[in-house]
């Protein structure tokens, strides 16, 4: 149903111990964050599009259109940073209106352009984490990091309601197609609408019966799953510690610059 | 329904998300990796009070009734779903609700802070709207600031006996309006202009998302009240439960 989701369960790096994986991602998003070198940013874009697609078996063109899902929020920002309205032409380029320039510098040019590297290099990070480890792994992960047991519980529930939610609203959806609910702007708002108010009532109902069926189950305020371990093999663990180490060097000498 | 019929709606759904995933007008979400570290961690602790005030108000809602525990998962789902789905949009671009509005005037702002940051790592995570270390950001902008406005406005229009439909438009429609608002002031205070500083910069942020986010706004306070009108005309006794209309009684 959500095809992040769905592309994770068939990753070839499923199965890798989800820490080891959790760890890689966060440093690497981190490092490539606070590093100033346009070169960090381009090893750690390599380097997760390889791991990603390559050794993830996720397909390319599915991934590049991922890259392109913040495209508009990207182009529209750094426009926003790049160019000045200003009464006096700056040099890189200046465009005249009446008296006032659109006009930008050189250094934000480069500014810009190092932002956009930067910020690309950091969604494959994101993408790594969520192409290869389910979501259910991620909570044990967050629970190992002592998240609260609520907040888990919360999300482990929210994750499977999800799905649930999903399936009725396409069922309404359709059923509201095969009836002329989408005929012209006015009756699809009204659809919409009428489809969100019949999913959160029939959502509603039906938290009522699950928790009955959790209670038959002996609930007791804790949710208990069972979780695999899979332990992490030395060899990956080296692998990240280097490149890890790798990058961090790179970040400090970016900031000695 | 048979077995074929269900991959049939399945096929459709993932056929559906996959349009949904080219380039896509969202609620305003800073995307991964565009803020400066030191602004990432600064907005996250910003965030902390509102979050653990709304921890603590869950906590005892789940106290006072353990059947609360489902009830509030499926509130912060149904936050997902919302924002999930493809909405009617005039351009024929696709674009996406925020649903705090909604969920702030559903299930009060407390609950919706701690609710939202759920929502927004999902959607970072299974999405790719948003990101980790945009997280805070994203989550002051969208599940705190917007649904206190959108709560705040509904409850001053309740006062002032406006409407309510109407009330519900204001709501939704200025809760939008003012996370987009924040975003840009968040974004301006990352990257000041050169020529003017924070404020020329804000002014640029908003210039540049104003064309997609106010259409957006008007849309998603159209939606809402849609929403609230069905759920009134048949689900009096459920909206009771999650407090909502608990005000309109008193009255």
């Amino acid at each position: 149903m959500i095809v992040i989701d769905r592309l994770c369960y068939q990753s070839k790096l499923r199965y890798i111990n989800a820490s080891a994986k959790f760890v890689y991602a966060v440093l690497t998003l981190i490092l490539c964050i606070a590093s100033r070198s346009a070169a960090a940013a381009a090893v750690v874009f390599f380097v997760n599009i390889y791991l990603t697609v390559a050794k993830g078996g996720i397909p390319f063109a599915r991934y590049v259109k991922f890259l392109l899902v913040p495209a508009v929020f990207l182009a529209a920002s750094t426009a926003a940073i790049v160019v000045n309205l200003s009464r006096t032409p700056l040099d890189a380029f200046a465009i005249p209106l009446g008296e006032w320039y659109l006009t930008g510098s050189v250094s934000s040019v480069l500014e810009g352009l190092r932002l956009c590297g930067k910020a690309l290099a950091a969604v494959t990070c994101l993408y790594f984490l969520s192409l290869s480890t389910v979501m259910t792994e991620i909570l044990g992960v967050l629970k190992k990091l002592r998240v609260p047991g609520l907040v888990i519980e919360l999300m482990m529930l929210i994750y499977r309601f999800i799905f649930l939610m999903m399936e009725t609203a396409s069922a309404i959806t359709t059923s509201q197609n095969s009836r002329l609910g989408n005929r012209d702007y006015r009756t699809r708002l009204r659809s919409f609408g009428g489809m969100a108010s019949a999913l959160l009532v029939r959502s509603l109902k039906r938290s009522g019966t699950l928790y009955d069926a959790m209670e038959a189950r002996c609930y007791d305020g804790e949710l208990k799953v069972l979780s695999e371990d899979r332990p992490a093999g030395k060899k990956e663990l080296l692998c990240i510690a280097g490149y890890e180490l790798l990058l961090l060097g790179m970040a400090i000498w970016s900031w000695m610059r | 329904m048979k077995k074929q019929e269900k991959i049939l709606v399945k096929a459709s759904v993932a056929i559906a998300f996959l349009f949904a995933v080219t380039p896509t007008v969202n609620a305003m979400h800073i995307m991964e990796g565009y803020l400066p570290a030191g602004y990432c961690v600064a907005w996250g602790l910003i965030c902390l009070p509102f979050l653990a005030a709304g921890f603590i108000s869950l906590k005892n809602k789940i106290k006072t009734n353990r059947k609360n525990l489902t009830l509030i998962a499926m509130s912060g789902a149904f936050i997902f779903v919302i924002s999930s789905l493809k909405i009617p949009s005039v351009t024929g671009s696709c674009s996406h609700m925020t649903g705090t509005g909604l969920g702030a005037i559903l299930f009060g702002p407390a609950s919706v802070s701690v609710l939202g940051i759920i929502a927004l790592l999902f959607q970072a995570v299974l999405l790719a709207h948003g990101g980790l270390t945009t997280l805070g950001a994203n989550t002051f902008s969208m599940a705190v600031a917007g649904p206190i406005i959108a709560f705040g406005i509904y409850r001053l229009c309740g006062k002032l006996n406006v409407n309510r439909k109407a009330s519900v438009f204001l709501a939704a429609f200025l809760g939008d309006v003012f996370t987009y608002c924040v975003t840009s002031v968040q974004l301006a205070l990352a990257y000041p202009s050169e020529v003017g500083g924070t404020a020329a910069s804000a002014v640029k942020f908003l210039g540049v998302f104003a064309p997609t986010q106010l259409p957006l706004a008007v849309i998603e306070g159209i939606l809402t009240v849609v929403i609230v009108i069905g759920l009134e005309a048949y689900a009096v006794p459920e909206l009771r439960n999650i407090g909502f209309l608990r005000g309109r009684e008193a009255e």
